[in-house]
């Protein structure tokens, strides 16, 4: 993928109330030799576990059709007959959005059935530079709509299921919903006030919004997409002390520039750069808790946060592992954890700085707990980070 | 009178060993010792590999180290100094 753009992709649901399983579903997936990334929401006819199989069905067939460049009405064709039909409705379907972006060239936006998607440029709303429908001859009331658009670097395209555009059908205020026109200004506001509003809190901030006009319950599965193109945040993590210790110089240089976010992990090399950088580490004690279970965390002025090395960093990936992009961390974490874990959410790429040289106190069995080395954990964190968070990690060695 | 700096080693080893503990020691002072000691957290002192690790925790009272620390021997190097300052 093009190393100046990242492409952000988030999405926010809540489920309706009384079912289970979301309705919606959703799949993402970036192709970075191709410059292009795939995006697919549907909302599977009803609510509930029926739904949801609906709606995966159709996001699991939409995804590989695209991926494989399957020519357009044929592909729609073939999802619809695929479907199982409702014996109440007669009708066998779940609509759904499809996003096809390209990097530098035509963006191509399918949709049957889903609330019109946003496409924003700051707060301006850009049209599409081409649109047309067809109507499938085996469904004839079925209309397949598709946009052409151009993505540049800070646009934001938002897609939400009805359940956000319908929220708070038939109250005073809403008397049908919220409605498209109550998204879109919704989401204008945000970024007025906002410039750099990544996709993920964006995604959250509408879903949220939709969430609470509806009185009392989630009337219907709420999802919200958001896709960024916006410049990759770089955050830079250090951790372990270099193998030669003439490496030390070049190792602290790294903490100075080109990252967004810098985190050192580990008392020893706290030390490395406090006395290569003549920076001083500051600890604020009253910044956590008494049972916080992890080293307390500290700054070291015009670098970035400093925190203690292998348990943190083993706490982290444990958070991360059983965590997952849209849930935030539990909110009794620990400080250290808790404040690395924030940064590497707001970031694009994580670079991971890895001295290689053993502590050799930590292989002492007097140590009531076995530490894990450093080097697997980086590997651990940095597999979890780009399965499960879609973040782009580098691992170097020192 | 100048405060006491109690400075506690935070490095993987000393809080494993015991530093964890000595974080929370404010909450176990008198409450007359409250503003003669300042307490702050180091992010290693390096000493586990200088000295040895069994002499871990350490920490350092007005700059003297002391090892093998917990509540107890650090609490009454403490009062040695306040009485011998009195």
């Amino acid at each position: 993928m093009n190393d100046d753009v990242f492409v952000e992709m988030e999405c926010r649901q809540f489920i309706k109330t009384g079912q289970e399983a979301c309705g919606d579903d959703y799949q993402l997936m970036t192709l970075e030799e191709e410059n292009r990334a795939i995006a697919v929401l549907s909302d599977g006819l009803g609510s509930g576990i029926k739904a949801n199989m609906l709606a995966n069905m159709t996001t699991t067939m939409a995804l590989k059709f695209m991926r494989s460049n399957l020519d357009l009405p044929g592909a729609v064709e073939t999802m619809m007959d695929a479907l199982p039909v409702c014996e109440v409705r007669h009708i066998s379907y779940a609509t759904f959005s499809i996003v096809d972006l390209r990097l530098g060239g035509t963006t191509k936006i399918i949709e049957m059935g889903n609330p019109r998607y946003i496409h924003l440029r700051g707060e301006i709303e850009v049209p599409p530079y081409k649109h047309e429908r067809f109507v499938s001859p085996n469904w004839p009331d079925r209309e397949v709509d598709t946009y052409n658009v151009r993505m540049q670097t800070g646009d934001r395209l938002i897609i939400a299921s009805d359940g956000v555009t319908q929220a708070g059908v038939g109250q005073k205020k809403y008397k049908f919903g919220w409605r498209r026109s109550g998204e879109l200004e919704f989401a204008r506001d945000l970024i007025r006030r906002t410039p750099d509003i990544s996709a993920r809190d964006l995604a959250n901030a509408i879903a949220f919004q939709a969430l609470s006009i509806n009185p009392e319950k989630c009337a219907d599965d709420i999802s919200c997409l958001v896709i960024y193109l916006r410049k990759p945040r770089v955050m830079r993590i250090l951790t372990g002390p270099p193998y030669h210790r003439e490496h030390d110089r070049d190792f602290a240089l790294l903490a100075t520039a080109g990252a967004d976010n810098v985190v050192i992990c580990g008392g020893t090399t706290a030390n490395i750069l406090e006395r290569e950088l003549g920076k001083k580490v500051k600890i604020d004690l009253k910044l956590i808790r008494a049972d916080d279970e992890l080293p307390p965390p500290g700054i070291m002025d015009g670098v970035g946060l400093t925190t203690e090395g292998i348990l943190t960093l083993s706490k982290v990936c444990s958070l991360l592992e059983k965590g997952d992009p849209s849930s935030p961390i539990p909110p009794d974490a620990p400080m250290a954890a808790r404040l690395i874990i924030n940064r590497i959410e707001e970031s694009d790429r994580i670079e991971f700085i890895v001295g290689t040289k053993v502590n050799e106190a930590h292989q002492d069995p007097n140590l009531p707990l076995e530490l894990e080395l450093r080097r697997n954990v980086v590997k651990r964190i940095a597999e979890v980070l780009e399965k499960k968070y879609r973040k782009k990690v580098d691992i170097k060695y020192y | 009178m100048e405060k006491i700096r109690l400075e506690i080693c935070c490095g993987t080893t000393c809080y494993m060993l015991g530093a964890s503990q000595l974080l929370k020691i404010e909450s176990v002072m008198p409450d007359e010792w409250q503003d003669k000691v300042e307490v702050s957290a180091i992010s290693c002192m390096n000493m586990c590999v200088e000295e040895e690790i069994c002499a871990a925790p350490f920490v350092k009272i007005n700059g003297e180290l002391l090892r093998r620390a917990n509540v107890e021997s650090v609490l009454e190097k403490i009062g040695e100094i306040i009485r011998e300052e009195a």
